[in-house]
C-alpha cells in the first residue's frame, strides 16, 4: 500500500471528491500526466495497480490508472492519453482547475506476495502507466525482492513515457531496464521491434522459473506475451496481467466491464493468468 | 583471436550451444571472431551474402536503405541472435543492410564454407537449417506484430 497525502475515505462510492490539478506533464504528444491533490487535505491511500474514476462536471468521468505519486509533493498522478471526448478534455486541464474523483477501485498488483521472487515488469504503450506505481513501490522496498527488470516497448521514441525518469532508472545498478520500440528514428540507437524481442536477452541472465512477471498493454501484445513467457518456464500462476475494458460504475453493477464471470473494475484489473486464460481466447468478449 | 576462442564463443551462443561438439570444432575452423565500431555496415544490400554473423555482444540493426529518407531501421539483433540467412538461399545476395549501433562482437562463419559442409553432411544442414527457420519464423512473427502497429492510438469513443 502507498500512501500518499491526500483524500478522505468516499462514504459515497458514487460521489466523486474534489481535486485540485497541481501539475501538468506533458509525456508524449498525445499524453499528459496530471498532478491531483484533494482539497480536503486528507491522506489517499491505494494500491498499484488500482485505478480511479476521473470525473469532469459537464462532460464525464473515466477511468484512469493511478500512475504513481510525485516523490517531493506525494500529490498523486494520473497518464491520460487523449484519444476521447473526456480524455482530450482531461488533457486540456490547467494548474489550479479541480476534477471529481472515485477511488481507488479494483486490486493491483500482488506486490507483498510475491516477496523473494524476482520481479519481470513487460509493458507496452500506455500500459506503463499502472505499472510505474509498482516499480516504485519495489524500488522502495528492493531488498525484498531478488532481480527486477523493467521491459518497455513503445510506438516510436517520441512516445516513450517518463523518459527523465527511464533514464534514472536505467543508471540504477539494481534494476535492468530494455526499452524498445517499433519504429525508430535517426537519433535512436536503442531495440527495434515489438517488446517480446527482449525477452531472448532477458532469460540469459534471469532464471525464468522463478520470475513473477506483471504484465499491461494492448491485449493482442498480452496474448502473445503469455504464449512466450510460458514457453520459457514461467508458471502461469506467476503471471499477472492488468486488463483494460470500458469501465463506468467502478463496482461491479453496471456490467459495462463484465470479463466472462468477472466485472474488470471488481475484481481486476489486476487478474493472475490462470482466472482470465480462457477467456483471453475467446474473441470480442 | 584462437581457434578455442572460438570454440568457446560457439559453446556459448544460444544458436550453437546445443550442437554436437564435433561439428563445432567443424565451424570453428572457418570463422573469426570479429569486433566492429559503432556504425560500420556488417552486410550491405546487394552484396554478396558471404558471411553468417552470430552476435556475441552488441546490437545491430537491420536497415534499407531509401533514397530521401536514409537508412531506415526495421528490427534489431542483439547478443545471442543471428543476423543474415541469405547466405543459406540463392542466389546467395543480401537483401538489406546492418549496421552496428554500439561496438558488437560476432562469430562471422565464411558463408562459402559453410555452405561446402553442410553439402557434404546432411545432418548438419538439417541442423543449422532447423535452427535458422525458427529464427526466421520468430522475426516474421515480430515483424507482423510490428505491422499491427498495436500502440497507435484507439478508434476514437464518443460518450454515451
Amino acid at each position: 500500500m502507498i500512501s500518499q497525502a491526500t483524500s478522505s475515505p468516499v462514504p459515497n462510492l458514487f460521489l466523486p471528491s474534489p481535486f485540485q490539478v497541481t501539475g501538468v506533464r506533458r509525456e508524449t504528444s498525445d499524453t499528459i500526466t496530471l498532478r491531483l491533490r484533494p482539497l480536503d487535505g486528507e491522506v489517499f491511500s491505494f494500491q498499484p495497480g488500482q485505478f480511479n474514476m476521473l470525473y469532469l462536471f459537464g462532460i464525464g468521468e473515466v477511468p484512469i490508472s493511478i500512475s504513481g505519486v510525485h516523490p517531493r509533493t506525494h500529490d498523486l498522478e494520473h497518464t491520460v492519453r487523449a484519444v476521447g471526448y473526456v480524455t482530450r478534455a482531461l488533457a486540456r486541464l490547467r494548474r489550479g482547475d479541480v476534477v471529481g474523483v472515485r477511488g481507488p477501485f479494483g486490486h493491483g498488483w500482488p506486490l507483498e506476495e510475491v516477496r523473494g521472487h524476482s520481479i519481470l515488469i513487460l509493458a507496452g504503450g500506455i500500459g506503463l502507466a499502472p505499472l510505474r506505481p509498482a516499480l516504485q513501490y519495489l524500488l522502495a522496498h528492493r531488498p525484498n525482492y531478488e532481480q527486477i527488470v523493467l521491459l518497455y516497448g513503445a510506438r516510436t521514441p517520441a512516445d516513450l513515457l517518463y523518459q527523465p525518469e527511464l533514464e534514472r532508472w536505467r543508471g540504477r545498478l539494481d534494476l535492468q531496464v530494455f526499452v524498445t520500440v517499433d519504429r525508430g528514428d535517426e537519433l535512436w540507437r536503442g531495440h527495434i521491434g515489438v517488446v517480446t524481442t527482449l525477452l531472448p536477452l532477458v532469460e540469459r541472465f534471469l532464471d525464468m522459473r522463478r520470475a513473477v512477471v506483471l504484465m499491461c498493454g494492448p491485449e493482442v501484445m498480452l496474448r502473445v506475451a503469455v504464449r512466450e513467457l510460458e514457453d520459457r518456464g514461467v508458471p502461469a500462476e506467476q503471471i499477472f496481467l492488468s486488463l483494460e475494458r470500458n469501465m463506468k460504475c467502478a463496482v461491479g453493477f453496471c456490467g459495462h466491464c463484465q470479463f466472462g464471470p468477472a466485472f474488470i473494475c471488481r475484481d481486476g484489473p489486476v487478474f493472475p493468468l490462470p482466472r482470465v486464460r480462457s477467456l483471453l481466447e475467446i474473441r470480442e468478449l | 583471436m584462437s581457434k578455442a576462442e572460438i570454440l568457446e564463443a560457439l559453446r556459448q551462443h544460444p544458436f550453437t550451444h546445443d550442437m554436437d561438439e564435433a561439428w563445432k570444432e567443424s565451424l570453428a575452423e572457418i570463422a573469426r571472431l570479429q569486433t566492429y565500431v559503432p556504425d560500420t555496415l556488417l552486410l550491405r544490400e546487394g552484396r554478396a551474402a558471404d558471411a553468417f554473423f552470430l552476435i556475441v555482444d552488441g546490437l545491430v540493426a537491420i536497415e534499407m536503405f531509401v533514397p530521401e529518407r536514409g537508412s531506415l531501421r526495421l528490427q534489431t539483433a542483439s547478443a545471442g541472435e543471428i543476423v543474415g540467412w541469405s547466405w543459406a538461399l540463392p542466389p546467395y545476395r543480401w537483401e538489406f543492410d546492418a549496421r552496428a549501433l554500439v561496438e558488437t562482437t560476432a562469430v562471422v562463419l565464411d558463408a562459402a564454407q559453410l555452405r561446402a559442409r553442410m553439402s557434404q553432411d546432411c545432418a548438419l544442414a538439417a541442423w543449422i537449417l532447423s535452427r535458422l527457420l525458427t529464427v526466421v519464423a520468430g522475426r516474421l512473427k515480430a515483424t507482423r506484430l510490428q505491422l499491427l502497429d498495436l500502440y497507435a492510438p484507439p478508434p476514437e469513443r464518443r460518450p454515451a
